[in-house]
């Protein structure tokens, strides 16, 4: 890079630094809700923005560029901690001696408990996510949830793959992945139902 | 009697595992039938298959959404400069 170049694209770096920075920060701790994680992401979308400057050329506007690159950012780091948080948990369910969720769901029969079957949720539709408090509760259920299910259901919604695709990524099989998708999808229904519909 | 049933019609705790593996990944024609029977007639498992569907939608929008504009999180002003002259320096 020629120093004329270099002085004009850290000029734009800084200017962008100031306009996008907290909008980029924002979008990253929504989609992984932890803050050091987002300051992480903001910090390394800067980077690679500098590294590719000159492939930027001006043919989008830099927040939409600067957010293209926060979002691969944002799929890459599920995908690590998908990986990172299964360690600590086996992903073969129904592993005789283990306890399950399901069992909080499910009695020995195999029949919804009698507190837990799903009664007619009345309303829920579109506007509810207008509303900020059903957002905070949204918000609230899925942290609950166990961090590489957490990774797994941000991914399934981000990345917009097929399931077959997903579960590559992940290198889980797929009966694993449609078995942690049925015990989050228990988890954050239960909860939902709680904080919102019966409170 | 009852472990009959679940075998041929499936449990709701089986039935509620294929409504995920069918939306998604696929269902083999047997377990098509048996789910399909199975929340035919309970209506514990048609509301739960609903509720999960609308999940998925509302997750999506939710997902996708940006934060409320009221939302006050900020990048802390050390963080800023960091960035700036660590690219100041490469």
């Amino acid at each position: 890079m020629t120093n004329q170049k270099l002085a004009l694209s850290q000029q734009n770096i800084q200017e962008w630094v100031s306009l996008y920075a907290d909008d980029l920060f924002r979008w990253a701790l929504h989609k992984t809700g932890v803050k050091e994680t987002a300051e992480d992401l903001v910090q390394e979308t800067f980077l690679v923005a500098f590294k590719s400057l000159d492939r930027f050329q001006g043919k989008s506007k830099p927040k939409t560029w600067l957010f293209s690159i926060i979002n691969n950012k944002i799929i890459d780091y599920h995908r690590r901690n998908f990986k990172e948080a299964s360690k600590n948990h086996h992903l073969n369910f129904e592993r005789k001696g283990e306890s399950d969720v399901l069992n909080q769901f499910f009695d020995n029969s195999d029949t919804w408990k009698s507190n837990e079957k799903p009664s007619n949720w009345n309303e829920l539709e579109g506007h509810l996510l207008d509303d900020h408090e059903f957002n905070m509760v949204l918000d609230g259920c899925m942290k609950n949830l166990p961090g590489h299910w957490y990774s797994a259901i941000q991914l399934k919604y981000l990345d917009q793959k097929s399931g077959n695709e997903i579960c590559q990524e992940l290198g889980i099989t797929s009966s694993n992945y449609w078995k942690m998708l049925q015990r989050a999808k228990l988890q954050l229904r239960d909860c939902i139902e709680k904080k919102w519909f019966k409170e | 009697m009852k472990k009959l049933m679940n075998i041929l019609m499936l449990s709701c705790k089986r039935a509620s595992g294929l409504i995920e593996k069918k939306a998604n990944l696929s269902l083999n024609p047997f377990e098509k039938i048996q789910l399909f029977i199975h929340t035919g007639m309970c209506d514990a498992c048609k509301n739960y298959e609903k509720q999960s569907r609308d999940l998925d939608s509302i997750l999506d929008k939710h997902i996708h959404s940006t934060k409320p504009e009221s939302s006050k999180d900020t990048l802390s002003t050390d963080i800023k400069n960091k960035i700036i002259s660590d690219l100041e320096n490469k």
